[in-house]
């Protein structure tokens, strides 16, 4: 009775910890989103866990530019917002329609043989490594700085994550079913379209939700091929700095918090697809 | 409703054949089980058939007409998966619409043919249920539904019953026969269990690593099967064996202390002139095989030790061994009473007529006394 209440307090100690030490990092930005510039400046004597004097000015940094902070950046966050918007979308939507393709491929007909290995392989590169030519690249194909180039890069670079992922999404149906829809007159590419690709909804949902945060929130690529015009929001936060106060901690966490609401909203969009398993399998077991 | 001609068909998957020079002539209407262990090439056959997968070399006929270049689609075949391969994101009313959307059949047909269909197999009810809330019973009934719906001139059927209970085993392979006599197609039925394909086929094709052993009605290739592996295959439990070598008309034992078969004076000549090397395996069905205590005669009964007992209700299967180590399980059937006791010595009896005589080498047949 008693070692068994200390292992349930154990066990609760060691949840709410780790759940502390996961949200914290979210409860710091979220707060210091809220926080007056003397509550989250770093020359502040006090440490303030919560706002004492709430206010929106943060917000009001990033959105209607204002002077109080001498800042070379020239534009308010809308545009990035916008950008990154467009750009991890559109990345999002190439890396997928390409990666279902190609992992079908993959799954039922074993094309390219050691490819998807290959693929994965791929991604073992340091990026910075690849970034410089590709930069000379875009350069050369004046495609720095403009949407389709990020997209570009975007679905490329996740083209391996959504290719594999969707491979073993498609490994799990069983290939009669295809087979069946064939026998009744389907194509193959019939039989993909109405009968596998309503079985991998579930599949298709979290794996784009996948591709869309590592598009969403990559910084060194944007950073390397973007400039003025085509900014995104990981590239307007590192601009948030001035050369009076150093980082401005307080409109950088205001954007953060922004910044997380896409994701978010998707991830709920997509939940009851992503209780794998429902929709899985009439298959005898 | 079609017949098929499978000329010289031969598949390969890398290294390994899976479908070697197989030739099958199946007529119109008939009923034909593929019958083997698993990986020996029968589910390979029907996806030849099919058209899912294409043959290396070799020609399927249709009434005639070549069919290697027809694309599966087009060849009028319904194809029943082992796993039924249902679409359980739909109805069962939509699974079994499928096919016939895509040949772009009005409404109307579409659900004249549906209720026809789920009439037949008693389907009605469940229709408009989501397939994957449908027992197991009538997800079969599904999977067949949706290929019979698109009336198939071939009907082709990959183990159908295999992942259902025993009782409902049987209750469907009932209904099967049923439904293949009422609509008189030729169908073609893979399996690995003999009872489905004794009591289903016209004509049953045994097949084993590849290459087809025997095409026959059920009872020749009970009776008269081609080869030890036929002849080990068909019936349950399966037939007793036993090496012998040939010695002057008569049959030296191994097993059994080289005790002598005896063979009877009509058979003798005969024998000796089919027997081409004196190595050979003596067959006789367990159900053939009857077992009595006395001990008594000339000296040449064979005798062996009770090992265990198998009471079945309506038999008794009795498994015994020859005091020689070499020696295989013998089983013999008897009677619902029979209680042997463990270690009892018996005596085995059968008749002559009963025996099958194999050459040990080329394990074909020789003679059927």
């Amino acid at each position: 009775m008693k070692s068994n209440m200390i292992k349930k307090i154990l066990k609760y100690v060691l949840i709410i910890f780790v759940a502390a030490l996961f949200f914290f990092p979210i409860y710091w930005m979220a707060t210091m989103a809220f926080k007056p510039f003397p509550e989250w400046t770093a020359a502040g004597e006090k440490l303030y866990w919560f706002p004492e004097q709430p206010t929106l000015d943060n917000f009001r940094e990033i959105f209607v530019r204002r002077t109080d902070f001498k800042t070379d950046i020239s534009s308010t966050a809308t545009g990035p917002i916008i950008n990154s918007l467009i750009i991890s979308s559109l990345g999002t939507l190439m890396a997928m329609v390409l990666g279902i393709m190609a992992g079908y491929g993959i799954s039922r007909y074993k094309a390219g043989g050691q490819l998807p290995f290959f693929l994965l392989q791929l991604r073992m590169f340091p990026p910075a490594a690849v970034l410089i030519p590709v930069m000379i690249m875009w350069a050369f194909l004046r495609m720095v700085d403009t949407w389709y180039g990020l997209a570009i890069i975007y679905g490329v670079v996740t083209l391996p994550f959504s290719t594999w992922l969707m491979k073993t999404f498609f490994d799990d149906i069983p290939s009669e079913l295809d087979e069946a829809a064939i026998v009744d007159g389907c194509s193959s590419f019939g039989a993909f379209l109405k009968v596998v690709l309503p079985l991998t909804k579930g599949g298709i949902a979290s794996t784009a939700l996948f591709v869309f945060i590592l598009n969403w929130s990559d910084f060194l690529i944007a950073f390397i091929l973007t400039d003025r015009k085509w900014g995104t929001i990981p590239v307007y936060i590192n601009k948030l700095q001035s050369a009076t106060v150093g980082q401005l901690y307080g409109p950088k966490a205001a954007l953060g918090l922004l910044a997380a609401i896409p994701p978010i909203v998707f991830g709920i969009m997509i939940q009851k697809y992503l209780v794998r398993g429902l929709t899985f399998g009439a298959i005898k077991k | 409703m079609a017949n098929i001609l499978l000329d010289n068909l031969v598949k390969t998957f890398g290294k390994q054949t899976a479908v070697k020079n197989l030739c099958l002539d199946i007529k119109d209407g008939e009923f034909v089980a593929v019958l083997g262990p698993s990986g020996c090439g029968k589910t390979t056959t029907m996806n030849m058939i099919s058209g899912l997968l294409q043959p290396d070399s070799g020609k399927i006929y249709f009434d005639g007409k070549e069919m290697n270049n027809v694309p599966v689609g087009k060849r009028g075949v319904g194809f029943v998966f082992q796993n039924y391969a249902i679409f359980t994101y739909m109805t069962a009313f939509e699974n079994i619409a499928f096919g016939l959307k895509i040949k772009k059949l009005s409404e109307g047909d579409i659900n004249k043919r549906i209720n026809e269909v789920a009439a037949l197999l008693q389907l009605e009810k469940a229709l408009h249920m989501k397939a994957s809330r449908l027992s197991i019973n009538d997800m079969q009934k599904v999977a067949l539904a949706r290929s019979m719906v698109t009336e198939p001139k071939i009907f082709l059927l990959d183990e159908p019953l295999s992942n259902l209970d025993a009782t409902l085993r049987n209750v469907m392979r009932a209904e099967l026969k049923n439904i293949q006599k009422e609509l008189r197609q030729t169908a073609i039925y893979v399996t690995h269990d003999q009872i489905e394909a004794m009591s289903l086929a016209d004509r049953i094709a045994v097949m084993n690593f590849a290459v087809l052993q025997q095409f026959d009605t059920p009872l020749k290739v009970y009776n008269r099967p081609k080869n030890l592996f036929v002849a080990g295959f068909i019936g349950s439990p399966t037939i007793n064996l036993l090496d012998a070598v040939y010695d002057s008309g008569d049959f030296i034992l191994a097993d059994f202390q080289n005790k002598k078969q005896v063979v009877s004076e009509k058979n003798r000549a005969r024998i000796h002139d089919l027997l081409k090397q004196e190595k050979v395996v003596l067959g006789v069905r367990p159900e053939h095989l009857k077992l009595s205590d006395s001990v008594e005669g000339n000296g040449n009964e064979l005798t062996a030790r009770v090992v265990s007992i198998e009471p079945l209700g309506s038999k008794t299967v009795v498994y015994l061994k020859s005091d020689s180590d070499t020696g295989n399980v013998i089983k013999a059937i008897m009677g619902s009473d029979y209680r042997p006791k463990v270690d009892q010595v018996k005596t085995l009896n059968f008749r002559e007529k009963d025996l099958y005589l194999f050459d040990k080498i080329s394990t074909e047949l020789v003679f059927r006394f």
